[in-house]
């Protein structure tokens, strides 16, 4: 495929402009974390269920005791 | 390297080194020698390289700031990644979760252990190892082959001469040891931050790395292999560094300078670092490598805030026009203390691209920061020692560090490292020396690797600590502000290192880094003030047996590699149309022809 078979739209950012764009959300803006499937907000912490790591039946990989860490896999 | 002979004069004999290998950038060394009586009369420091981060960052977008100026240097770019999401988290009003803020220790830590590990031992030891001094100093060799290595147990080598035959480049058994180390480090390092030496999850607010025990414990199993080079590192180092005191009187002269040290701290605690300027004096003094200045051997202040408001961007042998009449971004600190329009807030950057002029006129890149220090009025020119010497200097001092594996006693540093494959427990401790030269620039370089390992198994206990609880956050998420300031604080691996942000509208309005290079490498300010390498050379003994015929000035190039001198950081470079002024390629690490 030819590179101006792809139709791009105007540019949004020129070289020497920021290269964020107004509009598009960014990973640490507030609100993101809320969003984060797998992880939920308890007092001070940020702790994380099986969901973070697995849409397949995650209930059922929770650990077997309430109070063990939930971690991702490496 | 070229070295050369410009022209004699009744006593004196001029000698440039330019570029001087084995570190990167185009640092200049002309020197007028005294052969007579066997002394550098005259030196001068110079760097024709021009970058230009503070010209060409305006405009940007500030929380790219991290990764903009990760590349002002290829071997700490991750220090100024860590600098400018400091200065960043203040602008934005956020501070690191602690599990983001253990991990981003972690990562500094493993590059301390690999940048100073490469730098010491496939670098500096070059200079002193049995090829070298073979060339230099014969007579000295034939001493080191009958002089046993006190600690020759621990290190495996029976005489002096052994260890320096280690060192020698690309053959050497300890060269080539501290060439697998440093994969190892950077192994580690990436655990933490992604990539080495652009991190790719180092952010403002934190990280991005997925914390999980594995990744803890993957770090940790790397620590401990290193463990038993880093503990017969340091007595290879004494060893050597005991042995040139013993064997040549009065070596303590080479590279001796005034005891001007700065240190801006490293290692945030994050139970105490909220990133706020307003509380910048108590948290900076809670971080695990103490802030602080040392003139003539006190310690003056471990107040970042009186740190900060000290800092002088001085000119005078500079190739740029004075920013007197420009804008004055931030006049008052939010203290509500004047800042000084010298200050790196408050700078504009305007090169004047000139012929070099080295007897009048201006003959470098790289300005001339000072402090100011308000008791005496003077502008000092502070060094870092190559960083380790005025880190620990400072942390001894203060008797603020306590940790298990590392303790500042007022008058040194106890370090302690626990069994590791081969070697048992060990104490170290490094103890406040007479002198700053070039013999105790080198050897805290080896006493910060124990430093940085010791405090490294702390910070993966406290990290685990917290995992333990189920906390996974890493990253804290912020608004960006549309007017802010913000300055971060840091060492780089050679030294102080700062960034100083201001923005209006969501961009960055003006940005200086100051990293330890432009200290160390500044040419003579406006007050004639020469710069810690000239100011070290100066007068500096010649201790080599060679004449001026094949003079290779192995004292000098000691001296000037002993800051662990760095250019890509001490300079601005502006590319104005696009041209790219001079190209340069980064001189390897080889015997060359030092």
């Amino acid at each position: 495929m030819k590179k101006n078979d792809i139709e791009t739209g105007r540019a949004q950012a020129r070289v020497v402009w920021p290269a964020h764009v107004p509009g598009v959300a960014q990973g640490g803006s507030r609100g993101k974390l809320a969003k984060s499937v797998g992880l939920y907000v308890e007092g001070d912490k940020v702790k994380g269920t099986a969901r973070r790591s697995t849409g397949i039946r995650p209930h059922d990989r929770d650990p077997i005791d309430p109070r063990s860490p939930n971690f991702s896999p490496p | 390297m070229q070295t050369t002979e410009r022209g004699k004069q009744p006593n004196l004999v001029e000698m440039a080194w330019d570029p001087v290998t084995r570190i990167i950038g185009n640092l200049g060394i002309y020197t007028k020698i005294d052969f007579e009586n066997r002394e550098v009369a005259e030196c001068k420091s110079t760097s024709s390289i021009f970058r230009g981060y503070s010209v060409f960052m305006k405009g940007k977008d500030p929380r790219d700031a991290g990764f903009i100026t990760s590349r002002i240097c290829g071997i700490c770019g991750d220090n100024h990644t860590t600098c400018a999401n400091y200065a960043q988290n203040m602008a934005f009003g956020i501070e690191n979760p602690p599990l983001g803020e253990w991990m981003i220790n972690l990562g500094e830590a493993a590059e301390y252990m690999f940048d100073h590990s490469i730098f010491q031992d496939n670098m500096v030891f070059v200079d002193f190892c049995e090829r070298m001094v073979a060339e230099t100093n014969p007579k000295l060799l034939a001493r080191a082959q009958s002089t046993p290595a006190p600690h020759a147990k621990v290190h495996g080598f029976d005489t002096i001469a052994d260890i320096m035959r280690s060192y020698d480049p690309f053959t050497g058994k300890t060269y080539l040891e501290a060439l697998q180390m440093t994969r190892l480090t950077r192994e580690m390092f990436c655990l933490m931050e992604g990539r080495h030496v652009h991190p790719s999850t180092v952010y403002p607010g934190g990280v991005g790395t997925v914390a999980s025990p594995q990744v803890f414990t993957d770090y940790l199993s790397r620590l401990v292999r290193y463990l038993d080079f880093a503990k017969k590192v340091v007595r290879m180092n004494d060893d050597v560094f005991d042995f040139f005191y013993e064997a040549l009187p009065g070596y303590e002269k080479v590279g001796q300078r005034r005891i001007l040290l700065g240190c801006w701290g490293a290692f945030q605690d994050p139970d105490h670092c909220d990133y706020r300027y307003e509380n910048m004096t108590s948290w900076g003094r809670k971080m695990f490598v103490t802030p602080g200045i040392v003139i003539d051997g006190e310690l003056v202040t471990t107040d970042l805030v009186e740190i900060n408001l000290g800092m002088r961007i001085l000119l005078g042998s500079s190739y740029y026009d004075d920013w007197e009449d420009e804008e004055v971004f931030v006049a008052r600190d939010p203290l509500g203390n004047p800042v000084h329009r010298r200050h790196p807030w408050n700078q504009t950057t305007i090169p004047r691209p000139q012929k070099r002029n080295l007897e009048k006129g201006p003959y470098s890149w790289v300005m001339s920061p000072r402090w100011y220090h308000e008791k005496t009025g003077e502008h000092l020119a502070l060094d870092t020692g190559g960083g380790p010497l005025a880190r620990l200097w400072v942390t001894a001092l203060a008797g603020m560090v306590k940790t298990p594996f590392v303790r500042s006693t007022g008058n040194g540093v106890q370090i302690t490292l626990p069994q590791s494959g081969t070697l048992g427990e060990m104490e170290f401790e490094w103890k406040v020396p007479k002198w700053s030269n070039t013999i105790e620039r080198n050897r805290a370089r080896a006493y910060f690797i124990v430093y940085s390992a010791a405090m490294a198994l702390y910070f993966v206990e406290k990290a685990m600590d917290r995992l333990r609880t189920g906390d996974v956050r890493t990253y804290q998420e912020f608004d960006l502000p549309d007017e802010a300031i913000g300055c971060g604080f840091h060492e780089a691996v050679r030294g102080v290192l700062s960034h100083h942000m201001v923005i209006k509208d969501r961009k960055i309005a003006n940005y200086h880094p100051y990293p330890p290079t432009p200290w160390n490498a500044s040419p003579r300010d406006a007050f004639g003030t020469p710069g810690p390498y000239e100011d070290a050379v100066q007068g500096c003994p010649i201790f080599e047996e060679n004449g001026p015929e094949n003079f290779k000035g192995i004292d000098i190039m000691r001296t000037v590699r002993s800051f662990d001198p760095c250019l890509p950081c001490g300079v601005h470079m502006y590319l104005g149309e696009g041209k790219v002024l001079r190209e340069v390629h980064s001189p390897m690490a080889g015997l060359g022809g030092a």
